[in-house]
């Protein structure tokens, strides 16, 4: 273990003599050894270099910050015996250390500042989302009066990647829950020997409000969290400004094709939500209630109504405009880094989920008061 | 003089395309060297050969007397700890603040206890020219200049022998870019570091450049000092300084 600093008194004045590699890896044990000497302030000292044979800048900036907090200035400390290149580091450490140094943590903020800086932020994005409804709405408005420049292509492209690619998936989701939902009902309804009413919630729950729910959930994650990303990554990249910039709306060639492609696609989900989620009820109630399929069908065919059908059909474009609003909004919101893609991307994602929810909700109490 | 970065018979394709066809060339401690070429000329590639970041079709890097392409992931580490990398648009990471950026090679690397992390952090911080309040700021609120010190003052951290920047002044108005340069030269100067730019600059290759090495149709078609590769008679040579002045 070198001594990294000795401490000699020549000739009437004291002399702090260097030895070693001061280098980064050994910063901890230099700067116990500077505070282990106990400097006093006002005292006149020489710092000879001659016995130093490495010297980095973190060394350098250690000596000299330990001996400025004891009080020592230039006036108080000169140095001999150092390498040119030693000095010429040290040089530019001192000329550099003036500022202040900087703390590295960032402020936490207590919890009651939390919630009302989330409170805040709740009202700006609500207040951003109205004006964002309100300038698609005039968008759309005057695509309605100038029809050609709608973009069907980039339209069909969107209507692609949101309604065909999610049917396996949305199929997949509704069938598994149909399966659970007949099997737990099942297992109620054979007490009473009433089998065969599985069909009636099967058909009625699937149809009115999880075929809605889940695709427009799987949609969500899907696709929502596709256009935040997509969106945000041009705005990063500088590519909605680009469109701005040729003269174009960002809102018509970027939000209006995957808002109608959304619009077309849900309910065409849900229709496919609503044959996978029966089916998977009939496969339950085959197995477990020994119900034959043809029974199962021509049971959902009594109970079933169209109103029940089209009751879930219809929600599905209104849950289709809120994610697709959401989503772009999103995107467009992104700051120009890569944290904030990824942040925008999952707060589009909870926000649709639960705004789906929300939505339904309102629905269910719309029809209950209408009779439906 | 000792050699701490040798490229030998470098080779890259890009499918059929040949990017290097035999690169070759050496760096000396101590030495500020620059890397000049065409857009497309594969000089980027090279930087990203050189430290470890992509694999060439053939040919032997070393790099401070490490096989880069032979050494294992252990050893290779032990050599990154010593070399620092600027890259194009600073490669901040955007989620921590400038000064929990500088900080991160600390924490990584070393045992170092918070009370010398923190003002080390904070001087690595001035000594590229950054005021002291930059350090609170995440990247997306620093200009492209402030990015390009950050990143810099990151580079720096460990101590580095040698330093790799690419393009370290595009980007950057004429004044920042030279600017940037003092500063680059009084630390090469100051700190004995190894510089090894990229770039296409021709002001930073006057003013902090010992040599230049030009590369072109994927050979080396210079090597020397800056004015000797200015007036070594290649035409696309003779066309890039032509067109600076």
């Amino acid at each position: 273990m070198p001594s990294w600093i000795e401490r000699k008194v020549e000739e009437g004045t004291d002399v702090l003599y260097l030895q070693g590699a001061w280098r980064l890896p050994h910063v901890a044990a230099i700067v116990d050894a500077l505070r282990a000497l106990r400097l006093k302030p006002c005292e006149r000292f020489v710092v000879d270099g001659s016995a130093l044979s490495e010297l980095d800048t973190s060394a350098a900036f250690m000596l000299l910050r330990q001996l400025t907090s004891v009080g020592c200035t230039e006036s108080t400390l000169s140095a001999r015996g150092f390498e040119p290149r030693h000095l010429r580091l040290i040089e530019l450490v001192r000329a550099r250390m003036a500022t202040p140094p900087s703390s590295e943590h960032s402020v936490h903020l207590g919890v009651l500042e939390r919630v009302g800086a989330a409170a805040v932020r709740v009202h700006r994005q609500l207040a951003s989302q109205n004006a964002f409804v309100g300038q698609v709405a005039l968008e759309v408005a005057s695509i309605a009066r100038a029809p050609r420049l709608f973009r069907p292509r980039e339209t069909i492209a969107q209507f692609e990647a949101v309604c065909i690619d999610a049917i396996p998936i949305v199929a997949l989701v509704n069938f598994l829950v149909g399966v659970v939902i007949a099997y737990v009902l099942g297992v109620q309804a054979q007490r009473y020997g009433a089998n065969l009413f599985v069909a009636d919630g099967i058909g009625l729950g699937v149809c009115r409000e999880l075929a809605p729910i889940l695709a427009s959930v799987v949609v969500a994650g899907r696709s929502g969290a596709a256009f935040t990303a997509q969106i945000g990554t041009m705005k990063v990249e500088e590519e909605i400004d680009a469109i701005s910039t040729l003269g174009l709306s960002p809102i018509q060639v970027l939000v209006i094709p995957r808002l109608v492609a959304l619009v077309l696609a849900l309910p065409l989900l849900v229709f496919v939500g609503d044959l996978a989620g029966i089916a998977g009820g009939m496969l339950a109630g085959t197995w477990q209630l020994d119900i034959a399929p043809r029974v199962f069908l021509e049971r959902v065919h009594d109970v079933l109504d169209l109103t029940h059908f089209v009751v879930g059909v219809v929600k599905a474009p209104v849950f289709a405009i809120a994610i697709a609003l959401i989503a772009c909004r999103m995107g467009l919101a992104v700051a120009r880094d890569a944290r904030s893609v990824g942040e925008n991307t999952t707060s589009t994602v909870v926000q649709c989920i639960v705004w789906v929810i929300l939505l339904d909700a309102v629905f269910a109490i719309v029809f209950q008061q209408m009779d439906i | 003089m000792q050699s701490v970065v040798v490229a030998d018979s470098i080779v890259t394709r890009f499918g059929k395309q040949v990017v290097h066809d035999g690169v070759s060339f050496t760096v000396g401690r101590g030495e500020v060297v620059a890397l000049i070429g065409g857009s497309g000329s594969g000089k980027s590639v090279l930087l990203r050969e050189i430290i470890g970041l992509k694999r060439p079709a053939s040919g032997r890097i070393e790099l401070l007397g490490t096989n880069v392409w032979e050494a294992s992931a252990e050893e290779l580490n032990v050599v990154r700890r010593r070399f620092g990398v600027l890259f194009q648009d600073g490669a901040l990471f955007s989620s921590l603040t400038v000064a929990e950026n500088v900080a991160v090679p600390f924490r990584e690397n070393t045992d170092l206890p918070t009370d010398i992390v923190a003002p080390l952090t904070g001087f690595k911080i001035a000594l590229v020219g950054l005021p002291p309040e930059a350090g609170a700021k995440v990247p997306a609120e620093l200009s492209g200049g402030m990015r390009k010190r950050a990143a810099l003052a990151r580079a720096l951290a460990l101590e580095p022998e040698i330093l790799f920047l690419d393009e370290p002044t595009s980007g950057l108005d004429p004044v920042g870019a030279r600017e940037f340069d003092r500063l680059l030269r009084t630390l090469a100067d100051s700190l004995g570091l190894t510089v090894f730019i990229v770039t296409h600059d021709v002001d930073m290759l006057l003013s902090v450049v010992d040599r230049a090495i030009a590369l072109s149709g994927g050979k080396i078609v210079a090597d020397g000092p800056v004015t000797a590769v200015r007036d070594s008679g290649d035409p696309w040579l003779r066309d890039y300084f032509a067109a600076h002045a």
